[in-house]
């Protein structure tokens, strides 16, 4: 009887005859069974006679968060050597910058770390009032203290999920979107966008706030101390994840600061470097909090200080709302020739219509210098460095991203470790390729 | 060494690099509600104690040997204590020092460029010991020679202080790498020759970093090279299919 596939029961039971299991039934004896070719001895593991394989991991793997490509040698299981290769999302942005005016390369640098866009927003805004020599009134600084940190929140959710991911706790991702999705909602009634948010300007903000954010915000605060707990009951005290990522990825303090790390990777090896208290900018120096530090250097101690900054993330953003709440001072340094002029009247009045559209057309000449501004971002130590010809572009435009020289300690780290921990190495140290490329 | 987990044959290699004392009794997770917080956890049975060193108080403002913090930032830039300490130990460093937006600039000599950044390193009395960027300038259309800068972000992790060294060398001149005086640098060298061809002497792998190993069209960032590159690219949807619409304020295409 034919079948609807088109074979017929007896081409099954030839099948069958012709295998080399025997027939059904069959007592199959020593001689008869068949031998598998898999033999391995340890004089000679591999065809060439090595002992050691390559392993190409990436560049489309899940656990290294963007495209990287990481060369393994591997001895067993062990990780002789690694190689980490990059520039697979290279854009460019840093030649992008030289042909654009000052205040269009706002959008750009959302785009170099996509999880954390105020951030990047404000380190630029930054170095160009410094170029300029201008400063945002206080109140534009505490909103902008206030997007930096909920920024820096939402990284570290991303961080915290991802991260978790790969070692094997998938719940943890779900949660930490849950979240993320609250402070984006707070973005989104910010300045419209949710990811890439160009959402500083320089000089301050242009436009008035949205009303309901305050109570929006103050919902976080009020509901984010309560979820972070219950990441702490999934995740700090669980055996697998202690067994995951204790001891792994150990860097101590001369190593940590001989490879230049920042951020977290810092501070976890014990190094008290934070640029808020170091060099502190806008008016993180009127704020209470403290910096974290880890003991061993291990990936458990900067899976600590990353928790702990977001606990003092939100004593910030508490801090800095109780003083801006009741303020009703302007948000831009209008006075200023580098400021973009009010949007008001521009579609009344043809003067305030001509300057508005001028400054946006011509941008504006900044004296001729350099400066350098760095922020702590999530990730580490961003830093600008813009040098000007006294043009309406920069004549050079450099991003010192955090994540491209914390990545330069990932073969140091993966020396002597396990193939399974390589996931938990790329992750401890918080990586964007789109930040990290450029 | 292990708390008997399935770290054991982890901890123990040969380097002593992996491998943390993480035993029961000392492990802050084993006590819930701790808060993690502290300005210097470091104890004297850590084994990495002596990485506390570089967590330090601040200098006071003014130093009894007339070294205080505050002369980083004096007018006179003379009294900055790494010119100060260029000259006594290095005496023909120092080419320029300018001051821009309360940031301070040396130019030093191409050749003692690594010998400079060594001693700024190593005196204790500005001990910039954190190298934070590497990178380059062009400065094709400022100036005629040298053609580069080569910009290296020095900070002081005690002091609180950054310092900006910069050398200039022309197109195919070399410059003696950081690398021996910091591993960070290796990556940051690698992106300065990428971007500006600017070769470093003694780097242990210098290639290309962000472009393909086979890049044939030259380093980018320099300033003769054109933004869109070199290489002639298709223009595709130069004909247009759909006819233009006629507006009535106009009369022409919009």
């Amino acid at each position: 009887m034919a079948s609807a596939t088109g074979r017929s029961a007896s081409d099954d039971i030839k099948a069958i005859e012709s295998s080399p299991y025997g027939k059904p039934g069959e007592v199959i004896s020593e001689t008869t069974a068949p031998t598998g070719t898999l033999s391995i001895t340890d004089e000679e593991i591999l065809p060439s006679g090595e002992r050691t394989m390559t392993l190409n991991m990436g560049p489309q793997h899940p656990s290294t968060h963007g495209v990287m490509r990481v060369l393994l040698k591997l001895d067993g299981e062990m990780i002789v050597e690694c190689d980490p290769v990059i520039g697979y999302l290279h854009r460019g942005t840093e030649k992008l910058g030289e042909i654009k005016r000052y205040a269009q390369i706002t959008p750009w640098t959302d785009r170099t770390d996509y999880v954390s866009a105020p951030l990047n927003n404000l380190g630029y805004v930054l170095a160009v009032e410094k170029l300029c020599g201008i400063e945002a009134p206080e109140r534009a600084q505490y909103w902008r203290v206030i997007m930096g940190e909920l920024a820096r929140i939402a990284s570290h959710l991303v961080w915290l999920g991802t991260h978790a991911l790969d070692i094997g706790a998938l719940s943890m991702s779900l949660y930490c979107f849950r979240e993320r999705e609250i402070i984006l909602d707070i973005f989104e009634t910010f300045c419209g966008a949710r990811l890439t948010t160009n959402m500083m300007e320089i000089g301050g903000f242009s436009r008035p706030l949205p009303d309901g954010l305050v109570e929006q915000v103050r919902n976080f605060v009020r509901i984010f101390p309560e979820r972070q707990k219950e990441y702490d009951a999934l995740l700090t005290a669980n055996p697998i994840w202690m067994a995951r990522t204790k001891g792994v990825g150990i860097i101590s303090p001369e190593a940590a600061i001989s490879y230049s790390l920042t951020g977290a990777c810092l501070r976890g090896s014990g190094i008290n470097y934070d640029v808020r208290k170091a060099e502190p900018y806008l008016v993180y120096d009127r704020l209470d909090f403290e910096v974290p530090l880890g003991e061993h250097g291990d990936t458990f101690d900067r899976y600590l200080v990353r928790m702990e900054e977001m606990r003092q993330s939100i004593r910030i953003i508490d801090q800095a709302l109780n003083h801006v709440e009741k303020m009703d001072t302007p948000l831009m340094a209008w006075d200023s020739p580098y400021v973009i002029p009010p949007h008001k009247g521009t579609m009344t009045t043809a003067e305030d219509m001509q300057r508005h559209f001028i400054w946006t057309i011509k941008g504006f000449n900044p004296p001729v210098g350099e400066v350098w501004q760095s922020i702590e971002q999530s990730k580490g130590e961003l830093g600008y460095y813009i040098v000007s010809d006294g043009g309406p572009m920069p004549y050079r435009f450099r991003i010192r991203t955090p994540d491209f020289v914390n990545l330069q300690v990932l073969p140091h780290m993966a020396q002597g470790a396990m193939l399974a921990d390589a996931v938990a190495l790329i992750g401890t140290i918080d990586i964007v390729l789109g930040s990290v490329d450029r | 060494m292990s708390d008997g987990t399935s770290r054991d044959t982890h901890n123990q290699n040969q380097d002593g690099t992996i491998g943390a004392d993480h035993s029961p009794e000392t492990t802050r997770a084993n006590r819930p509600g701790e808060t993690y917080v502290g300005s210097s956890p470091a104890t004297d049975t850590d084994q990495r104690s002596e990485g506390a060193a570089h967590v330090q108080e601040l200098k006071p403002e003014t130093d009894d040997a007339g070294w205080g913090r505050d002369l980083f930032f004096a007018e006179d830039l003379q009294q900055h204590p790494a010119v100060r300490v260029l000259n006594e130990q290095l005496p023909d460093a120092i080419l320029d020092v300018i001051r821009f937006r309360n940031e301070t600039t040396i130019h030093v000599r191409p050749e003692l460029y690594r010998e400079a950044c060594r001693v700024l390193r190593d005196d204790q009395r500005v001990e910039l010991n954190f190298l934070t960027d590497v990178t380059a300038v062009d400065m094709l259309r400022l100036r005629t020679s040298p053609r580069f800068d080569v910009v290296a972000m020095l900070y002081s992790l005690r002091n609180r202080v950054r310092l900006r060294i910069k050398a200039g060398v022309n197109d195919g001149q070399s410059l003696p790498s950081l690398v021996p005086l910091w591993n960070g640098a290796n990556w940051l060298e690698r992106e300065v020759y990428d971007m500006f061809g600017i070769i470093f002497e003694g780097h242990p792998n210098l290639t290309r970093i962000l472009l393909p190993d086979d890049w044939d069209e030259g380093h980018p960032l320099r300033k003769d090279y054109p933004v869109r590159g070199w290489k002639e690219f298709p223009v595709y949807n130069t004909e247009r299919t759909v006819p233009r619409l006629r507006t009535r304020w106009t009369g022409r295409g919009v």
